[in-house]
């Protein structure tokens, strides 16, 4: 593989990208499933209602306003979500559980089809995100002229300030001990005495929040039509089990790895069609927890 | 418990289903239902009938069978167009390359329980589907499907008409035959030992992988061989056969039917199919939302699906009056 400075530069960005998006539905994903135990199929759902409620406050009232609107709604409609529904499912077997959200998944799809129709729609990037990098100008290594889409780069900033600002709630606060806790025994804390019920309904609406983190900014890059939704679905699933059921480091460190093998590989597309199944399998075979998987954790 | 007793019992399904797929032809149209729509039913009997000899029995729920039915498709559509239109060796060749594929895919996923392994047989699936959207697009059509495929034959017989439509119901009342043997075997009673407790299962000693793979397979045969009628019925093979819509449907099918019971999901079949193709006149684009706050409703309300529905109907009407 004869590859120069500047196309591993490009790759490099590109993989971070594509993990961008992957990590910040995963981590939605991989919390509500480490906490919850459930397994929400109609996560792919969320990110729709983000990203089509980000394009329509985007091009009628302005970005700033979505940035300010869009990841509180996805709150209030992820508690929403865990009240009215979610919540009659946790004593109910695992199956019921997919399913019924399987189902919602349908049902939402649907009705943002309906409402918006099936095409893709134009998702307007504001003037101060529009344009391009120049990387030549910062990284002296790189030969002549290279860039690279500016909202692009600002994708990746903003999954970094979300994951750290996910990790530092969870690791310095004590809401974050307490879920935490929860998540390794949720019966024992029950029995302190803490009133998990409404940590849980918490912890689905920030899952659904960082979805509708995700749509703001992503919106632009995956486009806004109602199948975006299961085809990011899918890779963020991958990615959960990958990183090892509910844990969220592994759900960054796998979504890394899968957006940098997407784009390491795209110039071998039969490759690239197939490359992220392929790690999934060699992972579960070598590593059956996931990389960062905890022992006895759903197993 | 006293099989003797039963054995009344379990042929009259396996009868009534034989009386009511048979005489399909004079009463479906009837209610509406174009002709071939009665076959595509007796086809995703088939399917559901296996799917729930694993998802009924064992409780693992695959969300990636459509990978058997559309490897099954593809195989012979291209057996019919390169090899012969006879469908008697390209139904064979393509049952064994699904077979083949779910064992492997079986030793895989098996490993890992409940979500898991609905999220890993997804994943095959998706794998299988982009592959033949891609480096195997030469044989498989790509996006616009497997198109230009002769008459199938069945010898001298054209496979046409009410011909595909006896071939694909003696089919799917042979297998339903043949689940409900399944079922009452002790291989039967293994396979639901599993969804009970398989832990406990495994302190008696016995080798549960075994019965799971078992189950897996022959969910797997009967999603190719339904596959396989699929392109005898209409020789076509779409894209989306691979897709995860096509798993999805499957599921949603089981499910509204009543799972674990064989017959409800077979009523799943006809009423989605019938639902999808008939009554979405009235509904246009949105049958598929309809389809899913029904869909949502059946699992919240009525876990059991079509049979429980009956069942309670049955036990409020006739309770007084048996008895019982």
């Amino acid at each position: 593989m004869d590859m120069t400075l500047n196309a591993f530069t490009l790759s490099l960005l590109t993989g971070l990208q594509l993990g961008s998006i992957y990590v910040l539905i995963a981590l939605g994903l991989t919390l509500i499933f480490g906490t919850l135990g459930v397994v929400n199929f109609a996560h792919g759902a969320l990110y729709l209602i983000a990203i089509y409620l980000a394009v329509s406050i985007n091009n009628t009232l302005g970005f700033g306003l979505a940035l300010i609107l869009v990841p509180p709604l996805l709150f209030v409609i992820g508690v929403a979500m865990e009240r009215g529904l979610i919540q009659r499912f946790y004593d109910r077997p695992h199956t019921d559980q997919i399913l019924v959200t399987f189902g919602l998944a349908i049902v939402l799809q649907e009705l943002l089809k309906w409402i918006f129709g099936a095409n893709n729609i134009p998702f307007a990037i504001p003037s101060w995100g529009n344009g391009i990098v120049m990387l030549h100008d910062y990284l002296p290594f790189l030969e002549g002229f290279v860039v690279y889409p500016k909202w692009r780069m600002i994708l990746v900033v903003v999954a970094i300030v979300t994951v750290s600002a996910v990790f530092a709630l969870l690791h310095l606060t004590r809401f974050g001990l307490v879920i935490r806790a929860g998540m390794r025994d949720a019966e024992m804390l029950q029995f302190l005495g803490v009133n998990i019920n409404r940590r849980f309904m918490v912890v689905f609406g920030l899952g659904a929040m960082i979805a509708g983190i995700a749509g703001v900014f992503g919106g632009p890059v995956t486009q806004v039509s109602p199948e975006v939704g299961m085809q990011l679905l899918v890779p963020s699933f991958l990615i959960v089990v990958i990183g090892g059921m509910g844990s969220l480091g592994g759900a960054v460190l796998a979504g890394i790895l899968i957006g940098m093998a997407q784009s390491f590989t795209a110039p071998y597309i039969y490759l690239n069609t197939i490359i992220i199944y392929l790690i999934t399998v060699i992972i579960l075979l070598v590593r059956p927890r996931g990389l960062l998987g905890a022992k006895g954790v759903f197993e | 418990m006293n099989t003797q007793s039963n054995f009344w019992q379990y042929n009259k399904t396996v009868l009534m289903f034989a009386v009511v797929a048979l005489t399909m032809p004079f009463w479906f149209p009837l209610m509406g239902g174009y002709s071939g729509l009665d076959t595509k039913i007796m086809i995703f009997c088939i399917f559901v009938v296996g799917f729930d000899i694993l998802l009924g029995f064992t409780g693992y729920l695959s969300f990636g069978h459509a990978a058997f039915f559309g490897i099954s498709a593809y195989v012979t559509g291209i057996m019919l167009k390169n090899f012969s239109d006879n469908i008697i060796p390209a139904m064979l060749v393509a049952v064994a390359a699904a077979t083949v594929v779910a064992l492997i895919i079986g030793l895989l996923t098996l490993k890992r329980t409940g979500i898991y392994f609905s999220i890993l047989t997804l994943a095959f699936a998706e794998m299988f589907d982009s592959m033949a959207m891609s480096m195997l697009q030469r044989w498989t059509g790509g996006e616009n499907g497997l198109t230009g495929l002769p008459t199938p034959m069945l010898f001298d017989l054209k496979m046409q008409g009410d011909t595909v439509f006896y071939f694909c119901a003696l089919m799917a009342i042979a297998l339903f035959y043949f689940a409900k043997r399944i079922e009452r075997s002790p291989v039967g009673l293994m396979m639901k030992a599993i969804k009970c407790n398989q832990t406990r299962l495994e302190y008696t000693g016995i080798n549960a992988r075994r019965y799971k793979l078992l189950a897996f397979v022959l969910s797997a045969i009967y999603a190719a061989i339904a596959g396989s009628l699929m392109v005898v019925y209409e020789p076509f093979v779409g894209h989306e056969f691979l897709g995860w819509h096509q798993s999805g449907e499957i599921v949603i099918m089981s499910v509204i039917g009543g799972v674990g019971t064989l017959v409800g999901p077979m009523l799943g079949a006809a009423f989605m199919l019938y639902f999808e193709n008939v009554m979405s006149v009235n509904l246009g684009e949105q049958w598929l939302l309809v389809l899913g706050v029904i869909f949502m409703a059946v699992v919240i309300f009525m876990p059991g699906g079509f049979m429980e529905a009956m069942a309670r109907l049955k036990k409020r009407f006739f309770t007084t009056i048996d008895g019982e």
